[in-house]
């Protein structure tokens, strides 16, 4: 019983001092770790300190101050040494720098830029940026080398867009309007806007859309290394005869260029007119006799038009002719002269009646609507008027005959 | 024609005083006039509703208010008018035996007839004309319509029809005074001929043209259409038949043909459909001139007759 009871006191007062070391040691350590640092300790570092540019980049990379002292520093920094010819500076967002203040245990980031001449031969180049504490204590220096490539090789990269069409060749009549996807990927690092241009045929119109959206862009914006896909809508002139029209579409950006060749083959339009001569679609007939009028085919489409032919919609047991019958082919622009003969029915009533002519041409259709008056015959008029004088002479004969008596 | 004036003076002097003429007139003026005011409250019922109503004012003559239009009371009992003016002209005074003392005079025979069938027509003249310009007047008022160039022509070809076939009758009654010695024969014969040929023949022309066509298929049109010509063809023997077509055509404008019963195809409906307008005064006229040739001429035939058994009678021996 006693030996069980000293065990007992035994773990407690051993789990008290552990836990106690504990607390100790953890404070020591937090108290170690602030010792370690020195009072005062300043690193440089640049981001990238050897690179590869093709002749004509522009340098930007970012300068690492690192205070790992207690206390905070005043540093001033300066580009010591560059190759001739070459702009270096060291830049924050809004000022060139020539002293940061770095506070204890953070970082600074600064920006190095740099731009060689207009034509760098291609080599290793060399620039020594020097940072040092204002009172002289910490003095860094670091290297930049900066390897410039050939611009042939990067000839392709500057060009930097690219466009794609899966359906170059787009055809169809004078009248339609022609819509071309092209895909514009720009091959570009950074962001860049591009302009757009077209160059068709005179008095064509050519717009450029975003994808499945309505109105009309002439630039566009394409992050780095992204694509696009933007409509080309044409609308030819109206006037165009049937041929084959190129249409060439460039996108820019400063040096990045790209092109594409669409095409568009017109067919042509079909579109007939048809009238009268005088504008008057009215006309007299007599029953059961012909009745004339003459009625133009004029073809205002763009193609040739072919087996025009004429249908009449018109009462039961009228005539309706046409001479001639049809026509084999009609030029563009060209004018023909249909005569329209209308011969009512014996027995139709006096009044007006609505005769339809449709003209039925190659992918065009024209329907005239004619009124026709069918007015009575003035010969049952005259011989009402003959038989009136007859009988009327006959009563002056019998008057003659037998009067004064 | 010289001493025509006087027969016709004192013809028109008989006439206008006699109680017979002021009853007649009276009673057709009433019976005009009611039948006016009726369809003149007609019409306003009628047009309710109609966007834009043509020729109102010739519906005056042709809207049927309650019983009858004026057209067709003037074809009903316009022949009375002509049978009553007429059928004592001669007889009468053969009878009281003033014929042979009108012939003692320096008259010429024929100048006796001539005045008495021109007085006849000169009052029917008057008492049409003053019927249709009391119902224009009166439509004025009721309807307030006033009527067109187009819708006067046609008013005024209607009464040129009306008196020409009034006359007609009379001249079949002034037949029948030379014909018949009795009055009440002459009478009685004049309304025979008024009934058979504006009651009898219609009916008649009816079951002449059932008996030649096979009623049994009365679905087929063809048939129906061939019966139907055949009794208009009969038909047209009667004046009053005459007269209404002739008058029903020329005074509404959107009738087109005198015919009852039209056969018409499908696209001639739809074509007619598509225009449909209302006849000029003169296609209508066109359209009716037959009918007003054959009424004048039956009107000439029935006088040039009664003038030739006129002429050719014995008289004095009475």
């Amino acid at each position: 019983m006693k030996n069980h009871f000293s065990i007992r006191a035994l773990s407690i007062l051993l789990g008290a001092l552990i836990s106690m070391s504990l607390s100790v040691s953890s404070t020591l350590a937090a108290d170690n770790d602030t010792s370690r640092k020195p009072a005062r300790l300043i690193t440089m570092a640049l981001e990238y300190p050897g690179i590869e540019i093709p002749a004509g980049d522009d340098i930007s990379m970012d300068i690492i101050l690192h205070n790992k002292g207690r206390s905070d520093e005043d540093v001033n920094v300066a580009i010591t040494a560059k190759p001739e010819g070459w702009q270096a500076l060291i830049k924050t967002y809004k000022y060139t720098v020539t002293s940061a203040h770095v506070p204890s245990g953070e970082d600074k980031i600064l920006t190095l830029e740099a731009k060689p001449p207009g034509d760098p031969a291609p080599g290793t180049y060399e620039l020594n940026i020097e940072a040092q504490t204002v009172d002289g204590r910490f003095k860094m220096r670091k290297k930049l080398s900066v390897n410039i490539i050939a611009k042939e090789d990067s000839a392709k990269e500057s060009k930097g867009v690219k466009l794609t069409t899966s359906f170059p060749v787009l055809q169809g009549p004078s009248d339609a309007e022609f819509e071309f996807s092209i895909e514009v990927d720009s091959k570009l690092i950074e962001d860049a806007i591009f302009d757009l241009f077209a160059q068709g045929p005179k008095n064509w119109t050519i717009n450029f859309k975003p994808a499945y959206e309505s109105k009309y862009i002439s630039s566009l914006r394409l992050k780095g290394n992204q694509s696009q896909t933007v409509a080309v809508e044409v609308k030819p002139s109206p006037l165009a005869p049937a041929g084959e029209y190129p249409i060439t579409v460039r996108v820019s950006s400063g040096d990045a260029q790209g092109e594409a060749q669409l095409k568009i083959v017109l067919t042509g339009t079909y579109d007939l007119e048809v009238g009268t001569p005088s504008d008057i679609l009215s006309l007299d007939a007599r029953q059961g006799q012909p009745a004339n009028i003459s009625m133009y085919i004029k073809n205002n489409g763009s193609a040739a038009n072919h087996n025009i032919s004429f249908l009449s919609f018109k009462p039961e047991n009228w005539k309706v002719e046409f001479k001639p019958e049809r026509i084999d082919v009609l030029e563009p622009g060209a004018l023909q002269q249909i005569e329209v003969l209308v011969t009512p029915y014996d027995e139709a009533l006096l009044g007006d009646y609505a005769v339809n002519i449709k003209t039925e041409g190659e992918k065009a259709t024209k329907n005239t609507e004619f009124r026709i008056t069918v007015k009575a015959s003035a010969a049952w008029g005259w011989i009402g008027i003959a038989i009136i004088v007859f009988v009327i002479a006959g009563l002056a004969g019998l008057f003659r005959w037998l009067g004064r008596r | 024609m010289s001493g025509i004036k006087p027969i016709l003076k004192k013809e028109l002097a008989d006439h206008f005083s006699s109680y017979r003429f002021i009853i007649l007139f009276a009673l057709i003026t009433m019976v005009s006039m009611i039948t006016v005011y009726m369809v003149g409250l007609n019409i306003q019922r009628e047009l309710n509703g109609v966007a834009k109503p043509r020729f109102v004012f010739l519906m005056l003559f042709t809207s049927s208010g309650t019983l009858f239009s004026l057209v067709d009371f003037v074809a009903f009992f316009g022949p009375l008018v002509g049978l009553i003016l007429g059928f004592d002209t001669i007889n009468r005074e053969r009878n009281e035996g003033t014929l042979s003392k009108l012939l003692s005079q320096p008259i010429f025979r024929d100048t006796i007839i001539n005045g008495k069938f021109l007085a006849g027509v000169v009052v029917i003249g008057v008492m049409i004309s003053s019927i249709v310009l009391l119902i224009s007047g009166l439509g004025l008022i009721v309807v307030g319509v006033i009527p067109g160039v187009e819708e006067v022509g046609r008013i005024l070809i209607y009464l040129i029809i009306s008196i020409v076939y009034v006359s007609f009758w009379l001249g079949i009654a002034i037949l029948f005074s030379i014909i018949f010695r009795s009055v009440a024969t002459s009478a009685l014969a004049a309304l025979a001929v008024w009934i058979f040929f504006s009651f009898f023949i219609s009916m008649g022309a009816n079951a002449i043209a059932g008996a030649l066509v096979s009623d049994t298929t009365q679905d087929d049109p063809e048939v129906v259409l061939k019966q139907i010509k055949i009794q208009r063809a009969l038909s047209l023997a009667s004046p009053l038949i005459l007269y209404v077509d002739a008058t029903a055509t020329i005074i509404d404008p959107m009738r087109k043909t005198t015919r009852t019963i039209i056969q018409m195809g499908m696209l001639e409906q739809l074509s007619m459909a598509r225009f449909a307008g209302p006849l000029s005064l003169s296609q209508s006229f066109f359209v009716v001139l037959p009918y007003i040739v054959s009424l004048l001429a039956i009107t000439i035939v029935s006088f040039a007759v009664s003038y030739l058994i006129f002429m050719r009678q014995e008289i004095r021996s009475i």
